[in-house]
C-alpha cells in the first residue's frame, strides 16, 4: 500500500467510477427491470424466462454462442502468443511488421462483417475465385450451408481480433526484466526452457487478462457475425447478442430481448468472476 | 383612457407574443429514401418546395438506411424523442401503432375533408394504417410485385413473354439455364429468388400468393400453411434450386440488392420486383439499356386456378410522431408529401406509383408507361402481409424453414410441419 | 547464438503472419478498383480485369466521406485520451490501495459490460435529450468513452501491478506523494501498456456503430464507420465503394500505430531500480 491513507485511493477511482454511474448505471439498472416486465406493455413476472427456459432457439443460440467464443479465443491465443514472441525479437523493420501485425484490428467488426460476407460469397465472392484458380473445387455455401457457417464465422473473427491478445501480451512481454534472460543465457539455458520456465510465468497474470477480456470480448460480438449471416442460414450462427437485437429491433418483444441480455450477462459474469478472484487473490 | 391605454398595451404585447411563437417551427423529416441518390434529390426537392409554401416552417432531413432504420426510430421514439414526420414501408407498421408510436390522424383528416379525402387512396391502401377505424398514416406510393424478365435473354432462348402459368414458368426457367457461349459450364440462370432477409419479405411471399395460398387465415388466427396451394408453392421453390437448378448457387444469401445485381449483369434473366427495378437496374449497368430491355409481367398462377389475390404489395406510407411538438405542421408537411402534385412527381422521378388512384388513372406518363401499367394493374390482385404485429416471428419462422428445406437440413414435409406449428405457437 | 537458421524461421514465421493479415485487404484493395459489374460478376475475377478509380472519387467526393472521417478522427481520439487518462488514475487507484469496497468496483466495472450496447442505448438517449447533449459528438464520446474504459482501467491495472511496489515506497521515503509517485515512477514503466490501452480504446470507439447510429442524426456529425455501413443501400449495394471506404477507413488507425509504436518498446525498469 502506498501511503498510510488507503482512503486516497477513492479521489483515483472516482472519476471512473462517476462516469461509468452516471451514464449506465442507469440504463443498466432499466434493462434488468424490463426483463421482469417492468415499463413494458406485457406483464410483470418471470413469463420472459419462463418463455426462454422452453424455447429451443435460445438452447442453439447458447450451444453456438459457446461453440464460437472456445473455438475463436484458443485460436487467438495461440496466433497472439505466437505473433507476440516473433514481436519481441530484434528486428530489422521491426516497426512495419508491427503495423502489419495489427493490421486485422483496425477492420470495424460491422464493417469486417461486409467484408467477408463479400469475400465468402458464394458466386461472386474472393474465396471460391481463388479456389477456383487453384482448379480446387469451388462452389462452397460458406455462408449457406449450415455446416459450414458457423466454422466460416469462427475463421473469419480469429483473423479480426487475434491482435488484441498479440497487444496485450507484447506489452506484457516487454515488461519481463531483461536481466532474467540474460542470467539464463549465461547459465546456457535453451530456448525452449527459457520460454517454458521464464517467459510464461512472468506473463501469467497478461495470459489471463487476455483470455478473459477477450471471452467476453467475443461473447458480446455482434457486428461480424451481423454483417455476415445475420444469424443465418436458419440460426447456425446466432449467438446471444444476435438473438437480443433480433428480439428487440426486429420482434420488438423488450421483455423478452431484456431476458436474453441478462442470461448474456450473466453468462459473462461466470466467466469474470473466476478470473477477477484469481487476480485478487494472487495480490500481494 | 387609462383603461384603453392599458389594453391596447396588452394587445401588442399578446399580438407581438403570437408573432413571436409562430416564428419559426423546425420540424425533421427521417426517411430512408433520403440516403438514396435519386430518390433522395427528389423527396428533398418538394421538401423546399413544401418550405417555399411555408414559411415559418423548417424541415431538417434526417436519412437513415432502410436496414438501421427502425434501430434508430424505435430507440429515440422509446426515449421520447424521434423525428417529428418519418415513412415506413408496410412491415413494421402494425408495431409501430401498437406501441403508439404514431399519432392518430384521424382529428386532421375529419378537418380536411373526412371521406373525401381519403375517398382517392385505394381502400387496401388505407388498410395496415386504420385501426378500430382510425387512421395512423398516409400512403405514399404502393406497388405490386411481379416478375422482372430480360426480353433479350428470353428471345435468345426462343421465349416470347414470362409464363401465365407455374407449370410453363418452370419449364421457361430450366431453358434459360445454360451457358452463354454454348460450350462452358452454366454461366447463366434463369431466375433469382431472394432468401436471405432483406427483401425477403415481398418477393418470395408473392410466390405463395401466385399459388392461391396465403400464411395465415382470414381472421389472422392460425396457420394457412398447411393447405395443398401452400405445399404446392412450398415445394415448387424448393424444387426451382435443388431440383431444377435455374436458380445461381448460393441462393440463401441473395437479398434484394443481390437479385438486382444478378439482373443488371444479366446472369439470371428474371427475377421479382416492380416499377423500381428499371431505374435501379438500368442504373446499375448502363450497358443492359434497362429501360428497353427490360419487361414486365405479372406472376404466375396454377393451370386452372383463377385466385384473385396472385401477388404481394409494397407501400411506402408517412407518419408523424406521437412525440412531436408541432402536430400541426408536422400534419401539413405528411399532407403535402402525399398530395397528387408530389405523387405525379415520385412518378416521375423516381417510377414509383401513387396510392392515390386519381394519379394512378389520371396521370398520362402512368398511362403510358408498360411497366406502370403493369404493375398498376395487379394492385387490384394483390394483398399486403399479414397485418398482425407477430408478422416478423412468423415471416422469420418461414424464411428459416424454407432455407432448411432449401440446404436440405430439413427435408420438405418436416419443414412445413414446422412451420405450421411454429407459426401456430406465435399465435397463440 | 543467432544462428542463421534461427532467423531464417522467424523471418519465415513473419512473412507467413504478414501474408495471413494481409489477404482480406488485398483482396479490398483489388475490389476497390474494379468496375462495379466486375466486382459483382460471376465468374470472379482476382485482379481487376478493367482498373479504374471511380470508386475512390465516389467515395472522397460524394457522401461528405472526408467529413465522417474527420469527425471519427475527432471522437476516436477523445475518447481514447479519456480512457486512458481515467483509466491510468482508476488503475493506479486498484493496483496501489486498499480501499473499502474496492473488489466490488473492480467487478462492477467489469460488470457494466454484461449488458448488450443494445438495450444500454435507449435510456441514455434519453438522458442525454435531457441535458440537451443529444445529437451532439459530445453526447457520443462520453457514451463510447463507457465502452472502452472498463477494459482499459483492467488493462492499465495489470501493467501497473507489474511495476514493483518497491518504486512507489522508494519515491515516498523521499518524501513523494501518491500522484508524484505516479507520474515519475509508475508512469514511465508502463508507458508500452498505456501505449498499448490507448491505441485498443481508439480502435474500438473508431469500429462503434450502434452508439453513433442512435445518438447522432445530423448528417454532419456522422462517423466514418457509419458512413461505411451507410453505403449499402435498399437498392443498391456499391461494392467497389465500400472497399474503397474500408481502405481508407482501415489506414488511418494503422498510421497512428505507426506513430505510437515506437513507444512500445522495451522498458527501462531495471534502470530506474538501479538509478
Amino acid at each position: 500500500m502506498v501511503g498510510s491513507t488507503p482512503r486516497a485511493g477513492y479521489f483515483y477511482v472516482l472519476p471512473a467510477l462517476l462516469l461509468m454511474i452516471v451514464i449506465l448505471g442507469f440504463p443498466s439498472v432499466a434493462s434488468v427491470l424490463e426483463s421482469f416486465g417492468v415499463g413494458t406493455k406485457g406483464p410483470i413476472g418471470l413469463h420472459a424466462y419462463a418463455k426462454l427456459a422452453g424455447d429451443p432457439e435460445f438452447y442453439e443460440t447458447l450451444r453456438n454462442t459457446a461453440i464460437f467464443v472456445v473455438a475463436v479465443v484458443s485460436m487467438h491465443l495461440v496466433l497472439g502468443l505466437g505473433t507476440a514472441l516473433l514481436l519481441n525479437q530484434e528486428l530489422r523493420f521491426r516497426w512495419l511488421f508491427r503495423v502489419l501485425a495489427i493490421l486485422p484490428w483496425t477492420m470495424p467488426d460491422i464493417i469486417g462483417g461486409l467484408i467477408f460476407r463479400f469475400m465468402f460469397d458464394t458466386l461472386t465472392g474472393g474465396v471460391n475465385a481463388v479456389l477456383g484458380a487453384l482448379g480446387l473445387a469451388s462452389a462452397f455455401d460458406w455462408l449457406g450451408d449450415p455446416t459450414l457457417a458457423l466454422g466460416t464465422v469462427i475463421a473469419a473473427e480469429v483473423w479480426r481480433g487475434y491482435p488484441y491478445v498479440m497487444l496485450i501480451l507484447l506489452a506484457g512481454l516487454q515488461a519481463i526484466p531483461q536481466d532474467q534472460y540474460e542470467a539464463a543465457k549465461l547459465d546456457g539455458v535453451n530456448a525452449w526452457k527459457t520460454f517454458l520456465h521464464i517467459t510464461v510465468p512472468n506473463l501469467k497474470p497478461m495470459i489471463y487478462l487476455a483470455l478473459v477480456l477477450d471471452a467476453i470480448w467475443e461473447c458480446r460480438l455482434f457486428g461480424m457475425i451481423y454483417g455476415m449471416t445475420g444469424g443465418g442460414p436458419g440460426i447456425s450462427t446466432q449467438n446471444l447478442s444476435l438473438m437480443v437485437y433480433k428480439q428487440y429491433f426486429q420482434f420488438f418483444d423488450t421483455a423478452y430481448a431484456a431476458s436474453v441480455a441478462v442470461v448474456l450477462a450473466a453468462v459473462l459474469m461466470v466467466l469474470a468472476v473466476p478470473y477477477v478472484r484469481l487476480a485478487l487473490r494472487d495480490e500481494k | 383612457m387609462k383603461k384603453m391605454s392599458l389594453l391596447s398595451i396588452a394587445l401588442v404585447g399578446v399580438v407581438g407574443f403570437a408573432s413571436n411563437a409562430l416564428a419559426e417551427i423546425k420540424l425533421t423529416y427521417s426517411d430512408w429514401q433520403l440516403a438514396q441518390e435519386v430518390w433522395g434529390k427528389s423527396l428533398n426537392d418538394v421538401i423546399d418546395q413544401f418550405e417555399k409554401e411555408n414559411p415559418g416552417i423548417k424541415v431538417a432531413r434526417e436519412p437513415v438506411q432502410l436496414a438501421q432504420r427502425d434501430v434508430r426510430f424505435s430507440t429515440a421514439i422509446r426515449a421520447g424523442g424521434g423525428p417529428d414526420v418519418f415513412a415506413l414501408d408496410a412491415n413494421p407498421v402494425r408495431q409501430y401503432i401498437a406501441e403508439g408510436w404514431v399519432r392518430d390522424l384521424t382529428p386532421y383528416i375529419q378537418a380536411a375533408g373526412g371521406k373525401d379525402f381519403l375517398g382517392d387512396f385505394y381502400p387496401i391502401s388505407l388498410q395496415p394504417v386504420t385501426v378500430d377505424g382510425k387512421v395512423y398514416g398516409l400512403p405514399m406510393n404502393t406497388v405490386a410485385m411481379t416478375l422482372v424478365y430480360n426480353k433479350k435473354l428470353f428471345k435468345e432462348a426462343g421465349i416470347d413473354a414470362p409464363a401465365s402459368t407455374w407449370e410453363q414458368f418452370r419449364e421457361d426457367m430450366k431453358k434459360l439455364t445454360r451457358s452463354k457461349s454454348g460450350s462452358g459450364p452454366v454461366d447463366q440462370w434463369g431466375l433469382t429468388l431472394v432468401l436471405a432477409p432483406a427483401g425477403f419479405d415481398l418477393r418470395v411471399t408473392s410466390i405463395v400468393r401466385g399459388f392461391g395460398a396465403d400464411f395465415l387465415t382470414p381472421d389472422g388466427t392460425r396457420s394457412a400453411m398447411d393447405t395443398p396451394e401452400a405445399k404446392a408453392a412450398f415445394n415448387y421453390i424448393v424444387d426451382l434450386i435443388q431440383v431444377d437448378k435455374s436458380v445461381p448457387p448460393g441462393a440463401t444469401q441473395v437479398d434484394a440488392n443481390g437479385a438486382r445485381r444478378l439482373l443488371a449483369n444479366q446472369t439470371v434473366a428474371v427475377k421479382i420486383g416492380t416499377t423500381w427495378s428499371y431505374p435501379e437496374v438500368s442504373a446499375m449497368n448502363p450497358a443492359l439499356d434497362g429501360w428497353h430491355t427490360l419487361g414486365m409481367a405479372p406472376i404466375p398462377r396454377s393451370a386452372g386456378k383463377d385466385n384473385q389475390t396472385r401477388t404481394t404489395l409494397f407501400q411506402k406510407t408517412v407518419f408523424v410522431n406521437q412525440n412531436s411538438k408541432h402536430p400541426e405542421a408536422a400534419w401539413k408537411l405528411a399532407r403535402y408529401l402525399t398530395d397528387p402534385a408530389a405523387m405525379r412527381r415520385w412518378f416521375d422521378d423516381n417510377n414509383m406509383l401513387s396510392a392515390r388512384r386519381s394519379v394512378n388513372e389520371g396521370y398520362e406518363k402512368i398511362s403510358q408507361s408498360e411497366s406502370a401499367r403493369t404493375v398498376a394493374a395487379e394492385i387490384e390482385h394483390g394483398a399486403f402481409l399479414p397485418q398482425t404485429p407477430k408478422w416478423p416471428q412468423i415471416l422469420d419462422a418461414f424464411r428459416q424453414n424454407l432455407q432448411a428445406a432449401v440446404v436440405g437440413s430439413k427435408s420438405r414435409d418436416q419443414a412445413l410441419d414446422d412451420l405450421n406449428r411454429q407459426i401456430n405457437t406465435i399465435l397463440e | 547464438m543467432k544462428t542463421g537458421r534461427h532467423w531464417i524461421a522467424i523471418y519465415g514465421c513473419l512473412l507467413a503472419m504478414a501474408a495471413y493479415n494481409l489477404w482480406p485487404f488485398f483482396w479490398m484493395l483489388a475490389s476497390s478498383f474494379k468496375t462495379d459489374i466486375e466486382v459483382t460478376s460471376f465468374p470472379a475475377t482476382i485482379f481487376p480485369r478493367t482498373f479504374t478509380t471511380a470508386a475512390y472519387g465516389r467515395v472522397w467526393s460524394q457522401e461528405g466521406m472526408v467529413h465522417y472521417f474527420l469527425n471519427s478522427l475527432l471522437v476516436s481520439g477523445a475518447t481514447a485520451l479519456l480512457s486512458a487518462a481515467i483509466g491510468i488514475l482508476c488503475g493506479y487507484g486498484f493496483s496501489r490501495f486498499r480501499f473499502r469496497g474496492r473488489n466490488v468496483f473492480m467487478v462492477l466495472l467489469l460488470a457494466s459490460q454484461v449488458i448488450p450496447g443494445v438495450l444500454l442505448v435507449g435510456p441514455y438517449f434519453k438522458m442525454m435529450s435531457l441535458v440537451g447533449l443529444y445529437d451532439s459528438l459530445t453526447g457520443l464520446i462520453l457514451a463510447q468513452t463507457t465502452l472502452t474504459l472498463p477494459f482499459s482501467v483492467w488493462m492499465i491495472k495489470g501493467y501497473i501491478d507489474g511495476v514493483p511496489i518497491e518504486l512507489d515506497q522508494a519515491a515516498q521515503i523521499d518524501g513523494a506523494t501518491s500522484f508524484q509517485c505516479l507520474r515519475h515512477c509508475v508512469l514511465p514503466s508502463i508507458l508500452p501498456g498505456v501505449v498499448a490501452t490507448t491505441i485498443f480504446a481508439f480502435l474500438l470507439a473508431w469500429g462503434d456503430l450502434l452508439w453513433a447510429l442512435c445518438l447522432i442524426t445530423d448528417p454532419a456529425k456522422q462517423t466514418m464507420t457509419l458512413g461505411i455501413t451507410n453505403l449499402v443501400g435498399q437498392f443498391r449495394v456499391l461494392w467497389s465503394d465500400i472497399m474503397a471506404a474500408t481502405v481508407i477507413g482501415c489506414s488511418i488507425p494503422a498510421v497512428a500505430y505507426v506513430i505510437l509504436q515506437r513507444y512500445l518498446v522495451q522498458s527501462s525498469i531495471s534502470s530506474a531500480i538501479k538509478g
